[in-house]
């Protein structure tokens, strides 16, 4: 691979993927992972002047195994990536005019747009979960939620548009806020998932918000739980944002339905066996003595003035695995799935 | 659950590659029972009486018996005999049911009457069956030589049944112990197939459906359609005398059956207007695309994706010595991870040794020990690499009994957090059946098994360091004092194991179960050619594994 890279980069020289799939993040909000790592690939596509089939796929796997490497938590992504490429083989694979015999321009052209097509289709499924999992947000309910889940919030505020409706739900959250993301541009960051509780009180929706640590507490008042999710693995656990794994354990334990909402093209291929099986690199649990606390402060004196202590105490990226007997439904835009369906949904996608 | 590495050599092999050089005792039982048909068949309920009325004096009394039983039909006509051998075999099979193991009369034939007769009536098998004597010479062979002799005589005395309850649904026939009374239509490597399969020459479930199918080639090979009917019909009959036949010396395996079931379909789906030389080479090349594909291929993509849940540091667990898992670890050390096997072996089959010896000389860490020592061999895992005899539609695990036990002492250990249970199992064990117990279905193996084992070498209490010794300090000491106490051990050591008279001992039972089922919930992960699966995706991986 290190060898790889330099013709990588001078092959993609023109046309960056990570700065595509950074900046494809940035400017649009409602993007999700998987959705910016296939529109990024697609514009990959359309920048570069590859010819065959089996040039497009190998630079393909090249930009998508670049791509991996430069996003600290490639899980999310690679759904995507995984999805798109499994796409462009089925298509090529299907025999007609746009299988292998037929004129590759024409395919091409045919990939983009429907490559595009499956982008749109993808960011509908927020509405169609939203559709869904409506139904598990009952009249006088509470549910306790946590992180800056895109899907999650619009589920909430389709639950809250109803109001006056035919089927007037009243109802009320708990949001589980964790601490910012507090990085040196911005030390005023807020939570994440106080827009959505912003937007949710605006609606006239209850909204309490605590802290992490407060969950048990709190579970108590709660009748579900409905939480996000960065990835769903193939046992039908899923890979989120720190913290959702203690919530489904506590959820469990006293009893509480938890329920995953996540669009089915956040399934991705990967089979963790436990919390520390994932196949990214984390260093959540980073043991010191004072000696080098002490040795890490004289190597970086400058910025350790800001705040040394946040920055290794708090990793606003980690994520934790919650495993699928925790899990009482995955609301989908295929359907609401127990977690041993996500197998065959993964199946159907890949066979 | 496979000792064979190389199965596919083993079926075809000839006769005289037996593993294990024959001994005299087999040989003789194994004329014994060859010959047992015959008198039996003559006169089925008479061995019976004999034995009944003097059962101390078996062997002498039965011997007048069946020697003037011949003299009276020696002058018979054969054609008459020849008549009659369908419903003398049917009637011997029903005596065989009722003794249970025992083959016992047959102890003493005339040795010289039958076997005239036998040359005629066992035409077809005769060749191969005398080479088959000496592929029993395994250790089941050896096992039933002691115990048949006497013990099977005073069984009929007493008639207890032997057979534990719980389990009595699963006796059933007895198994084979001769290739006399086969079909004429079964083919001679099926024959030595169905004796290896018996006696765990050939063992684990690939490797045994690896070896039907190799054998079905070579069936195949030689068959030749007769007049009047078509390949796609008169085959699949033909292939069913060959599977009733293995079926008779070792229930089939769930691969076993699904490898036929495929290669019958196939069978079916060749058009009649086929030449029959084009539609064997076409079978015989599906048979082995199917054996590469589903097994030999299957298991390195296996081997490769289950290789890569090994870290360096674990502590892998096995039970018993599945083929696949083998393959996995060597996978895993060849690829320079650093990790520790410990092996878990039961009795009677000892499966685990083969496994340890093959690790540790290719270089890794190895712990053996026995079921009994599961909860200390546990205490260290980090994971469970299990082998499966197949997996059954509501997730569970069918396979070698201690199986269940391991995967739930490794569940149960931490909470079920901490030790991941991983079965590596090819699609094609994959069964639609329903396994809720292991009781209903499950398969009973010869109870004598379990009673049979080496005496280990003692230091003590033993006849020769009580000899070398004692007079060792004592130059004069009592050496008469020894004596006693000599003949006093070596009769139990000569006897054998303290269970070698089970049958006759009132109130016992023995029970050599095979098989037991591992819940889903104590299952993590199934690796498959497939792709790794939650074992609640079985049922849908093998719908499209049949389908397509």
């Amino acid at each position: 691979m290190a060898t790889a890279d330099p013709r990588l980069s001078k092959a993609t020289e023109p046309f960056d993927i990570v700065a595509t799939y950074n900046d494809l993040l940035r400017s649009d909000p409602d993007l999700t992972m998987p959705i910016a790592a296939i529109e990024a690939l697609v514009l990959l596509l359309t920048h570069s002047p590859s010819s065959t089939i089996s040039e497009t796929l190998d630079l393909l796997e090249k930009s998508t195994t670049h791509l991996k490497k430069s996003i600290p938590n490639p899980i999310g992504l690679s759904a995507g990536t995984d999805l798109f490429q499994r796409y462009l083989i089925t298509t090529l694979q299907r025999p007609g005019q746009l299988g292998p015999a037929g004129d590759f321009n024409a395919i091409r052209a045919h990939l983009l747009s429907n490559s595009r097509l499956f982008i749109r289709r993808a960011k509908e499924s927020r509405d169609k979960i939203a559709t869904f999992g409506r139904g598990f947000v009952r009249d006088g309910s509470t549910v306790l939620t946590n992180g800056g889940s895109r899907v999650v919030a619009s589920l909430l505020q389709r639950a809250a548009d109803e109001k006056g409706g035919p089927s007037a739900v009243r109802f009320n959250v708990i949001y589980v806020l964790s601490p910012p993301k507090r990085n040196v541009e911005n030390t005023t960051a807020e939570p994440e998932g106080l827009e959505t509780v912003r937007a949710l009180r605006a609606k006239g929706v209850p909204v309490a918000t605590i802290p992490e640590s407060a969950v048990a507490y709190s579970l108590g008042k709660a009748d579900v739980v409905i939480v996000g999710a960065e990835g769903v693995v193939e046992n039908g656990g899923i890979v989120s944002r720190m913290g959702t794994y203690q919530i489904g354990l506590l959820a469990k334990a006293m009893g509480k339905p938890f329920y995953v909402v996540a669009e089915s093209h956040k399934f991705v291929r990967v089979y963790p066996l436990g919390q520390y099986d994932l196949p990214i690199e984390q260093h959540v649990i980073d043991f010191k003595t004072q000696e080098d606390v002490d040795t890490a402060k004289q190597q970086q004196p400058a910025n350790a003035s800001s705040t040394p202590l946040n920055d290794s105490e708090f990793h606003p990226d980690a994520v934790d695995f919650t495993p699928p007997h925790l899990i009482s439904a995955l609301i989908t835009d295929s359907g609401v799935l127990t977690p041993s369906a996500v197998s065959e949904e993964l199946i159907k996608i890949w066979f | 659950m496979t000792n064979t590495s190389d199965p596919a050599l083993n079926p075809v092999s000839s006769a005289p590659a037996t593993p294990k050089s024959p001994s005299q005792a087999p040989q003789k039982k194994m004329e014994q029972s060859q010959s047992q048909p015959q008198p039996k068949g003559q006169k089925p309920p008479k061995p019976t009486k004999p034995a009944k009325q003097q059962p101390p004096k078996d062997k002498n009394a039965s011997t007048p018996a069946d020697a003037a039983g011949g003299d009276k039909l020696s002058p018979a006509e054969l054609k008459k005999q020849a008549k009659a051998e369908k419903a003398a075999r049917r009637a011997r099979e029903r005596a065989d049911r009722e003794q249970a193991g025992g083959s016992a009369p047959a102890g003493g034939q005339g040795p010289n009457t039958p076997a005239g007769k036998r040359g005629s009536d066992a035409a077809g098998g005769a060749p191969v069956g005398s080479s088959k004597g000496q592929k029993t010479a395994t250790r089941r062979g050896s096992a039933q030589a002691a115990p048949q002799g006497g013990a099977a005589a005073e069984l009929k005395k007493k008639q207890e049944d032997k057979n534990v309850a719980v389990f009595g649904h699963l006796y059933g026939q007895q198994r084979r112990n001769t290739v006399a009374g086969a079909g004429k239509e079964v083919h001679p490597a099926v024959l030595a197939l169905g004796l290896q399969l018996r006696d765990y020459v050939i063992c684990g479930s690939s490797a045994r459906c690896v070896a039907t199918l190799l054998a079905f080639k070579r069936v195949i090979e030689a068959y030749t359609t007769p007049i009047g009917t078509s390949l796609a019909r008169h085959l699949t009959t033909h292939l069913s005398h060959q599977i009733t036949y293995l079926s008779t010396c070792r229930p089939l395996s769930i691969s076993q059956g699904n490898a036929i079931r495929a290669l019958k379909l196939f069978i079916s789906s060749i058009d009649p207007s086929v030449p029959e030389a084009q539609a064997k080479t076409s079978l015989c090349e599906f048979i082995d695309t199917f054996i590469s594909e589903k097994i030999t291929v299957a298991d390195q993509v296996i081997a490769g994706s289950a290789a890569q849940k090994i870290k360096d540091g674990d502590v892998i667990v096995t039970f018993a010595g599945s083929s696949i898992v083998k393959q996995t670890l060597l996978t895993a050390f060849r690829q320079g991870k650093k990790f520790r096997v410990s092996i878990i072996d039961s009795r009677p089959l000892f499966e685990g040794k083969n496994l340890a010896r093959t690790l540790a000389s290719a270089g890794l860490e190895v712990q053996y020990s026995l079921i009994n020592g599961i909860s200390h061999a546990i205490k260290d895992a980090t994971k469970v690499f299990l082998g499966a005899h197949a997996m059954t539609s509501n997730g569970r695990l069918y396979s070698r009994v201690g199986t269940a036990l391991v995967a739930m002492s490794a569940k149960e250990r931490a909470g079920g957090v901490e030790v991941p249970v991983i079965v590596c199992c090819e699609t094609v064990k994959f069964t639609d059946r329903v396994a809720l117990d292991s009781i209903v279905v499950n398969e009973i193996a010869d109870a004598d098994e379990l009673v049979i084992t080496q005496e280990p070498h003692q230091l003590t209490d033993l006849p020769d360091p009580a000899a070398t010794s004692q007079p060792a300090p004592k130059k004069g000491g009592k050496p008469a004092a020894s004596n006693p106490s000599v003949s006093e051990t070596t009769t139990p050591k000569n006897n054998g194991s303290p269970l070698k008279d089970w049958r006759d001992t009132p109130n016992l039972q023995l029970l050599n179960i095979m098989y037991d089922v591992t819940p889903a919930e104590y299952v993590d992960m199934v690796v498959t050619e497939m792709g790794s699966l939650p074992p609640s995706a079985v049922p849908i991986v093998h719908r499209m594994s049949t389908n397509t």
